[in-house]
């Protein structure tokens, strides 16, 4: 599944997806607040979907248990598939 | 509906030449496959957004929804879909309001979609979560306001006011039904047709399996509720439509249809990676509610209803029937045909044989379940499948779109698809084994009722492709309407005929005067006004009973009666039924008094078959209004249309009922 992509590159796919915008990217220090379009449901839509690409579960704060992306990433680079 | 956008400038070439580039290579990458994956789907679509290409936009986002049920990639074509607007794809359109018991943003977005990759452009009002009661009763409410053609009720079991043991169960399925069909009446009255998911129990049962004989159970309860539901939509008509969650949950495996984490978080109560396959149920019922439903089933023989070839095999060389797993397989497939058959789906051949080969099986093997009289039209020859595909068409009378076709060959079903882009192919499986699931995962056979007409519809579509044979060789057409020897029954409507009634109106698209869609309401309401004169024409001839198939709405204006709706089915088209139809309006309005009889052509794309219906029976042009033509006969002057080749047995005339009293009498 992970077909050569870096984690980096995977998320950043998700959310251009998630929110049909190729023009966004992700750093590090980004958090939900600086994605155009965020909002409480875009937020279930991107959980979902990088939960099934990268088979985790999240508990029940969901995303929000993240300071920001680059938690996140290295979250995924250690329990994602 | 919004105008066009202007195709953005690229701003500069070479970003056009990069993304042509791009676009080339993911065609290039689609076509090596028959059913391209979710991604390069997606990724097509998203490419010729970019490029301004709406069109081709929408196609590739709704072959998101051939390629698996992957909620990211659905939703990303969802997206697309939203952003192109007017998908120029459509077939039909309508508007929905989704009225859940749960967070439904995602199921809505999903659910437009998923309409569009069955032809349906649909306007979609999402309401408020857990506002359906109001939004439906409420006439100031949202939804009211929006004016649905179709209300999709998205409840959960967790909605039910059922308690987890009752000492009356009875009594509590009875008020919780109630609670439920009382929105049917309330989208009825609205004029909204219902699509009403059925309650899926969840995994976590307290009472375990003795829930199950335990009647006063929530879980005992639960069930009950979900086959009383079923009795209540049957009484209520094909105005209400079920879409049976329990099924559909138990089928994706409950324990992840249930996913309590976006319960709590989001009150999705439906996961997610669910959505998908209900959105594509959902639409197909909505499909089937507008008339869109496939009627014919175009069918290959050699290893697709038999395993080898029976041209080069011979009648024994065949692997049919018990004695190898794989001639079991076939016939588990044939029987799932016939079960489709008896639903009313008509079934042809299409095969690449010698007649004489093909025939052999039908006629001599004992363990073939499919007859030859099963089979509507049995085409075998060494024509191209695309040819005989449009000659079934022709000889059924049916259009390319009311077709599927069944091949085990993936070079026939891509030369179908790309010759015949209207009709549906199915992807078949390499094992026979997975034949039958594989065509039950095609949608589109769904109707939204079952008649009479439904179980006959073979032998009807059977007869009619022998008298095209017939016509062939019939002389003169006055010979060939006499030697049909035909009888019509014209009566009003009734309740028993409303649901076929109600059918007819919702999907004639070529002989239809006025193409007015009405629902089941509004023709309830027609049948009891007094002043109003509805029939029904029922066609038999020497052949078969063609069962009801037309329809004809009056109403009277001034001294004129006014032809309000007049349709009848494509299977009597050219059979003098429309004189018929003619003389017994014309003999009532006559009765009632009225001097002239007004039609009105309002033209369709599929309606031209009957532009010029008015002139050929005398009618003059009286003006023209928004491209509807309005068209006048003098009965007074010329006297009633004459029925020259059909006998006809009239129902509920002036002369035998007390409706000339009452009657709006202009005389």
């Amino acid at each position: 599944m992970t077909d050569g992509r870096t984690v980096h590159r995977r998320l950043e796919d998700i959310f251009r997806i998630v929110f049909n915008d190729d023009a966004i990217t992700l750093t590090d220090e980004m958090t939900a607040a600086d994605v155009p379009g965020w909002d409480s449901l875009e937020h279930i839509n991107v959980m979902f979907s990088i939960e099934s690409a990268f088979g985790v579960q999240f508990d029940a704060a969901g995303l929000a248990a993240f300071e920001n992306f680059g938690a996140l990433e290295r979250y995924l680079a250690e329990h994602g598939r | 509906m919004t105008a066009p956008s202007p195709r953005r400038t690229p701003p500069h070439a070479g970003a056009d030449a990069a993304l042509g580039d791009a676009i080339e290579s993911l065609l290039a990458t689609a076509s090596a496959t028959e059913i391209p994956p979710a991604d390069v789907c997606l990724k097509l679509a998203r490419a010729f957004q970019r490029a301004g290409d709406r069109g081709a936009a929408c196609r590739w986002a709704t072959r998101v929804v051939d390629a698996g049920d992957d909620f990211a990639a659905w939703r990303g074509a969802a997206a697309v879909v939203a952003a192109c607007g007017d998908a120029p794809q459509a077939r039909r359109r309508a508007r929905v309001a989704v009225l859940g018991s749960y967070t439904t943003t995602q199921y809505a977005q999903l659910l437009r979609l998923a309409a569009l990759r069955v032809g349906v452009a649909l306007e979609v009002h999402d309401a408020p979560y857990g506002q359906y009661r109001q939004e439906l009763l409420d006439p100031a409410s949202g939804t009211r306001a929006f004016a649905p053609d179709l209300v999709v009720l998205a409840t959960h079991e967790g909605e039910l006011a059922l308690p987890e043991m009752a000492d009356d169960p009875g009594a509590a399925v009875a008020a919780e039904l109630r609670r439920w069909t009382s929105l049917w009446d309330a989208a009825g009255e609205a004029g909204a047709r219902v699509v009403q998911h059925t309650f899926a129990i969840p995994p976590e049962t307290a009472t375990g399996h003795l829930g199950a004989k335990l009647p006063g159970s929530r879980y005992a309860m639960s069930r009950a509720l979900d086959a009383r539901l079923g009795e209540a939509a049957a009484a209520a008509g094909p105005h209400v439509a079920l879409l049976d969650c329990e099924r559909l949950a138990g089928q994706f495996g409950k324990e992840r249809w249930f996913d309590p984490r976006y319960w709590h978080l989001a009150k999705q109560a439906v996961a997610l990676d669910a959505l998908p396959l209900l959105a594509r149920h959902t639409a197909a019922l909505i499909a089937a509610q507008l008339g869109l439903s496939r009627k014919c089933l175009v069918l290959d023989l050699d290893n697709t209803l038999w395993g080898g070839i029976v041209g080069e095999d011979g009648l024994a060389g065949i692997r049919l029937g018990a004695g190898s797993p794989e001639g079991e397989a076939y016939v588990a497939f044939q029987e799932y045909v016939l079960a489709l058959k008896r639903k009313g789906v008509v079934l042809a051949v299409c095969s690449k044989n010698n007649e004489a080969d093909a025939l052999e099986p039908f006629e001599r093997h004992p363990e073939m379940r499919i007859r030859r009289e099963d089979v509507a039209m049995f085409v075998a020859n060494w024509e191209t499948k695309s040819d005989c595909i449009r000659a079934i068409a022709r000889g059924l009378d049916v259009g390319l779109d009311a077709i599927v076709f069944v091949d085990d060959n993936p070079a026939e079903r891509q030369v179908v698809r790309e010759l015949l882009p209207e009709v549906d192919v199915v992807p078949m499986p390499p094992d026979p084994a997975h034949y039958a699931r594989a065509l039950s995962r095609y949608l589109l056979f769904e109707t939204s009722a079952f008649t009479a007409e439904d179980a006959a519809r073979t032998a009807q579509y059977r007869a009619r492709a022998e008298i095209a044979t017939a016509e062939a060789s019939a002389g003169s057409i006055e010979q060939f309407y006499r030697g049909l020897a035909m009888r019509a029954r014209i009566a009003p409507f009734d309740a028993v005929d409303l649901p076929r009634i109600a059918q007819l109106v919702g999907k004639t698209n070529q002989f239809n005067l006025t193409t007015r869609r009405h629902g089941l309401p509004q023709l309830e309401a027609f049948a009891r006004d007094p002043s109003c004169v509805h029939l029904s024409l029922r066609l038999r001839d020497r052949f078969a009973d063609h069962g009801l198939v037309g329809v004809l709405i009056a109403l009277g204006a001034g001294d004129s009666l006014e032809i309000e709706s007049w349709l009848m089915s494509c299977r009597v088209i050219g059979r003098t039924a429309d004189a018929a139809m003619l003389a017994a309006l014309s003999r009532r309005a006559l009765a009632r008094g009225y001097r002239s009889l007004r039609g009105i052509y309002r033209p369709t794309p599929k309606s031209g078959l009957v532009r010029d219906l008015y002139a050929g029976f005398g009618f003059t042009p009286a003006g023209e209004r928004d491209g509807a033509t309005t068209w006048v006969y003098d009965l007074a002057a010329r006297g009633p249309i004459e029925s020259p080749y059909i006998e006809l047995t009239e129902v509920g005339t002036e002369t035998d009922d007390d409706r000339r009293q009452d009657g709006a009498s202009a005389a």
